[in-house]
């Protein structure tokens, strides 16, 4: 597999970390993680770089966020999906679909 | 992680963690995990926390955007919050007030009267008072006046020439002279206003034609005038909106003018409607004329000149002019044009919109006390909330929610109202009060309406809200809403009363104060009988002196012959009439200066004009046939005249100088005064001249044009009216006649705006004693609700009905009688703004104070004794149980 260049990441970064909440409620750390270990070393996320996503997003009310104990016993911040972020995800979801699909096809060689 | 359940109360506590250090936290959380997860991979614990830190690239930089994120959502959420609660609010208030149906609506139309009330008199206020004039630089504006012994008069065109010429403060000096004219058109001549005005004068106000052009300053020349400028009124009613008119020939007063230009609608710049313009076209004879004082000069100041600064110009010109014309020129006087027009007005309409104020206070007051008494049964409810934890501010807050809905619907209502009222106020109001009639609710005034009520929702909501949140909360649960403790808001509802009377009294006493003055204007004695009297203005057909005389004389000899008619006259000028010139006038001997003239209005009459208004002669003899041209000159005075130039002595015989060079005259009769601008006005020194000897420039002074007055056989003025027609197109076919109206109307025109300021001040005197009695209605029968059960005990331990009564009676007469104390001391000290609109009564007149102070206190003490009457009939075992 290739690396994916940065700028692409950054529009990608906003439905990755949707889709990580949709296994339920989680803090930044584990989706940080759970997104190492899905995407292997193809994606360079950089260390925290997702938070101000999430802040983002929370601001744009796909996702929410309480406080909670971590499995440390310490405060950590667990964000889940909102309705609206669902809607957000299947609808990115299928931009990302239909997009990967056309460039796919122009990009097929002699089809 | 459960999410149990996501509520606003959850959202508010969640963010009230300061974001900077929910920021941190989140942060620091993410360093010590990753920390731990390396320590667990097998990185010595010492190096975990170091390596994780360096896996960090940007560490600031992330924490910074992620505040600068949460700082913005915090925000959007605040507010949020803030709409959502408002709005839940608003629908808790909706179910409130369709609780109690009743309140609401009373309350509603309280607010809306009062808020109506006092929007249509802002939109009066407005469109008098604060509308900007519509030509450039109004600000810059000023007339430039002659004064003599400080009252302003117009200026004379050798002066005004002078004026303009020596003056630096002016960056232009323009002169108008009004005039009517008569403008020919197929029917019938008819009479138009117009103003001959300089070449400058329409570039200074900055207005451009609607169509075609002004005057340039050629057309300013004698022989070279020709031309006529419309107004758009006139072009639209005369001349059918077609702009074929320009260029075409008009006869106006029989001359031929072209028309050469059209003034856009609303061109009326000195509030004078005047119709059409001409050049004023001064010939040579008029340059050098120092002592015709006809003409309204408007300058423009220089950008940066002040008035102070174009008044002590204007002294120093008029020192010079006084010494080259000692006999001709004044004094001069720059003020600002709207100031001057308007200032007649300021003082009566600012009145009114105190006044009304003052009753909207009062409305305010009432629908306070309209929640006070709600409050009692909602005292559970509010307890319940601040049990659930809702603040006093929060509390405050939604009850007054209440209080804007309220005022919301009332604020629309009032603006329908205030749309009726002041389509009645343009309706009713008596004409001339300049720029009523564009009175409508516009952007300035629908603002005033809604900060009225948002004003009145504050007022009326505060205090109650206040009231009811700081109510013992463990005490109200337990007592199960049954009333114990009203001392604090007794003592609100007491200064309510209190404030209500105190509010009312001013008002009342204004309007008891303008009643006092429209009756003693109606008992001033005009100096001559007016009953039955008819008078028209008719316009003499060019033509010598003789045969102006001889056609008057014949006009009057005719109407005398008609039926219904006992007597008929011709003047120059009648009482309450339009027209007139003055003159000075010189005792034979004394020597000439402004001291010794006496300014003295001079009316030119027929010998039928003693008997028709029925004058009184005071001395010697009024004139015969015989004063004719030819025979000794003579005159006759009024009273006032002989006061000021023959103190003490008897001026019959004496011989007085006027109305042309070395012209003396000899008085042979003294008259009466008339009050010939109203009775409202001061009188004026007057003298008479027998139409045969009348000055021959006397027809150019009175612009040819005389009053007939008739006194009818009865009151009707048909007869009458019909005559005049009748007698002035038997003698002069072509002679317009216009201006017929009856003495007794001519009067009440002069008073009929005093007369209006009294009307409505009377009325919203009448409306806010009757809400402040409503007011004190309410609070009394409260306080018997509230003491039922005490006089039940009292009762049962032997004391009488009358004594609950005297009990409750003097707990509502208390603050009434601190309320008109205090509410004395308020109209004492504003009662003097009112002064310069009364007549005869002084502005401290006792009577007035104690007889609106008596009928206030009755309106309250029946206020107070009806609801007070249920206590006496309180049954004590009733009470009790």
């Amino acid at each position: 597999m290739t690396a994916v260049s940065k700028d692409r990441l950054r529009g990608t970064l906003d439905v990755l970390i949707l889709k990580t909440l949709t296994w339920g409620p989680r803090h930044g750390y584990a989706v940080a993680r759970w997104l190492e270990a899905t995407t292997g070393d193809s994606l360079t996320i950089e260390e925290g770089s997702l938070y101000p996503a999430l802040y983002r997003m929370e601001q744009r009310g796909w996702i929410e966020s309480e406080w909670g104990t971590s499995e440390l016993g310490r405060q950590a911040k667990f964000y889940q999906l909102t309705a609206a972020g669902r809607r957000q995800l299947r609808l990115q979801t299928a931009e990302w679909r239909a997009f990967v699909d056309v460039v796919g096809r122009v990009l097929q060689p002699d089809s | 992680m459960p999410f149990p359940f996501w509520s606003p109360a959850l959202h508010r506590r969640l963010f009230r963690r300061n974001v900077t250090d929910a920021v941190a936290t989140e942060l620091d959380f993410h360093l010590a995990m990753l920390a731990h997860d390396l320590e667990r991979g097998g990185t010595d614990p010492a190096d975990a926390r170091r390596l994780a830190a360096a896996r960090f690239n940007n560490l600031a930089n992330i924490a910074a955007e992620c505040r600068t994120i949460g700082h913005e959502t915090e925000r959007n959420m605040r507010r949020t919050l803030y709409l959502q609660e408002f709005l839940d609010d608003v629908r808790f208030a909706v179910r409130q007030l369709l609780k109690a149906p009743a309140f609401a609506i009373i309350a509603v139309f309280t607010l809306a009267l009062g808020i109506g009330a006092t929007t249509v008199i802002f939109s009066a206020v407005d469109a008098v008072l604060l509308r900007r004039f519509a030509f450039a630089n109004p600000d810059r504006a000023v007339f430039v006046n002659e004064s003599f012994k400080g009252q302003d008069g117009n200026v004379s065109a050798g002066n005004y020439l002078d004026w303009a010429a020596m003056s630096h403060s002016f960056s232009a000096l323009t002169a108008e002279e009004f005039r009517s004219f008569n403008l020919t058109t197929p029917e019938a001549p008819e009479r138009v206003l117009g103003g001959r005005v300089t070449a400058n004068f329409f570039p200074a106000l900055g207005v451009p034609p609607l169509h075609g052009r002004v005057f340039t300053a050629a057309d300013d020349e004698p022989g070279n005038d020709g031309v006529v400028v419309l107004g758009e009124g006139l072009w639209r009613s005369h001349f059918g909106g077609d702009l074929g008119v320009l260029g075409r020939p008009v006869q106006l007063d029989g001359e031929v003018r072209t028309v050469i230009g059209i003034m856009p609608a609303g061109f009326d710049p000195t509030i004078s409607q005047e119709e059409l313009w001409v050049p004023v076209a001064f010939d040579a004879a008029r340059r050098a004329e120092h002592d015709e004082h006809y003409l309204n000069v408007v300058g423009v100041l220089k950008p940066g000149v002040t008035l102070q600064q174009a008044q002590r110009d204007m002294d120093r010109v008029s020192r010079i002019e006084r010494q080259r014309f000692p006999k001709d020129a004044y004094g001069s006087h720059v003020v600002g044009v709207a100031d001057f027009i308007t200032a007649p007005y300021r003082t009566p309409l600012l009145l009114l919109q105190g006044a009304v104020l003052l009753v909207l206070l009062i409305a305010c007051g009432n629908v306070a006390n309209l929640q006070l008494a709600r409050s009692s049964s909602r005292a559970r409810e509010m307890a319940i909330r601040a049990a659930i934890g809702a603040g006093r501010g929060r509390i405050v807050r939604q009850l007054l929610t209440e209080n804007l809905l309220l005022a919301a619907f009332a604020g629309v209502i009032a603006l329908v109202l205030a749309q009726l009222g002041i389509g009645a106020l343009r309706v009713n109001a008596p004409a001339g009060i300049p720029r009523l009639e564009e009175a409508h609710i516009g952007w300035t005034v629908a603002v005033f309406a809604i900060g009225a009520a948002a004003l009145s929702a504050l007022l009326s909501g505060l205090m109650p809200a206040l009231q009811l949140s700081r109510r013992d909360l463990q005490g109200t649960l337990r007592e199960s809403g049954r009333q114990s403790q009203g001392t604090i808001r007794d003592r609100v509802r007491t200064a309510l009363i209190v404030a209500e009377v105190a509010l009312a009294l001013p008002v009342l006493i204004g309007a008891g104060l303008l009643l006092r003055s429209a009756t003693h204007l109606q008992h001033v004695d005009p100096g001559f009988d007016l009953n039955n009297v008819v008078m028209a203005r008719a316009i003499l057909p060019a033509g010598s002196p003789d045969q102006h005389i001889l056609a008057i004389q014949r006009v009057v000899d005719d109407l005398s012959h008609r039926p219904g008619i006992a007597a008929a006259a011709m003047t120059s000028q009648a009482p309450m009439g339009p027209g007139g010139t003055s003159n000075g006038l010189l005792a034979e001997g004394k020597p000439f200066s402004q001291e010794n003239l006496v300014q003295s209005r001079l009316r030119l009459v027929t010998t039928g004009y003693l008997a028709t208004m029925k004058l009184r002669l005071k001395q010697g003899r009024w004139f015969s046939d015989q004063d004719a041209a030819g025979a000794p000159l003579v005159m006759i005075i009024s009273e006032a005249v002989a006061r000021a130039m023959f103190p003490g002595e008897n001026p019959i015989g004496k011989r007085v100088g006027c109305c042309a060079p070395n012209s003396l005259k000899t008085v042979i009769g003294v008259v009466g005064d008339v009050r010939s601008n109203g009775p409202a006005q001061d009188i004026i020194p007057e003298f008479y001249l027998p139409l045969g000897q009348a000055p021959a420039d006397a027809w150019n002074w009175i612009g040819n044009i005389m009053t007939v007055t008739v006194r009818g056989t009865t009151p009707d003025p048909a007869a009458a009216t019909q005559a005049i027609r009748a007698a002035v197109r038997t003698v002069m076919p072509a002679a317009p006649v216009f201006r017929i109206t009856t003495m007794r109307d001519a009067l009440s025109a002069t008073i009929a705006v005093d007369h209006f300021n009294t009307v409505l001040l009377v009325s919203l005197g009448v409306i806010g004693m009757l809400l402040a009695a409503i007011g004190i209605y309410g609070v009394v029968g409260y306080f018997v609700t509230l003491r039922t059960h005490e006089i039940g005990v009292r009762m049962a331990l032997g004391a009488t009905g009358t004594q609950a009564l005297r009990l409750l009676a003097w707990q509502g007469l208390v603050p009434i009688v601190i309320g008109l104390a205090i509410g004395s001391g308020l109209a004492v000290s504003s009662a003097t703004l009112l002064q310069a609109s009364l007549y005869g009564v002084s502005a401290h007149d006792p009577l007035t104070y104690g007889a609106v102070i008596s009928v206030l206190l009755l309106a309250g003490f029946l206020a107070t004794v009806l609801p007070a009457r249920r206590a006496a009939r309180v049954e004590p075992m009733q009470a009790l149980q």
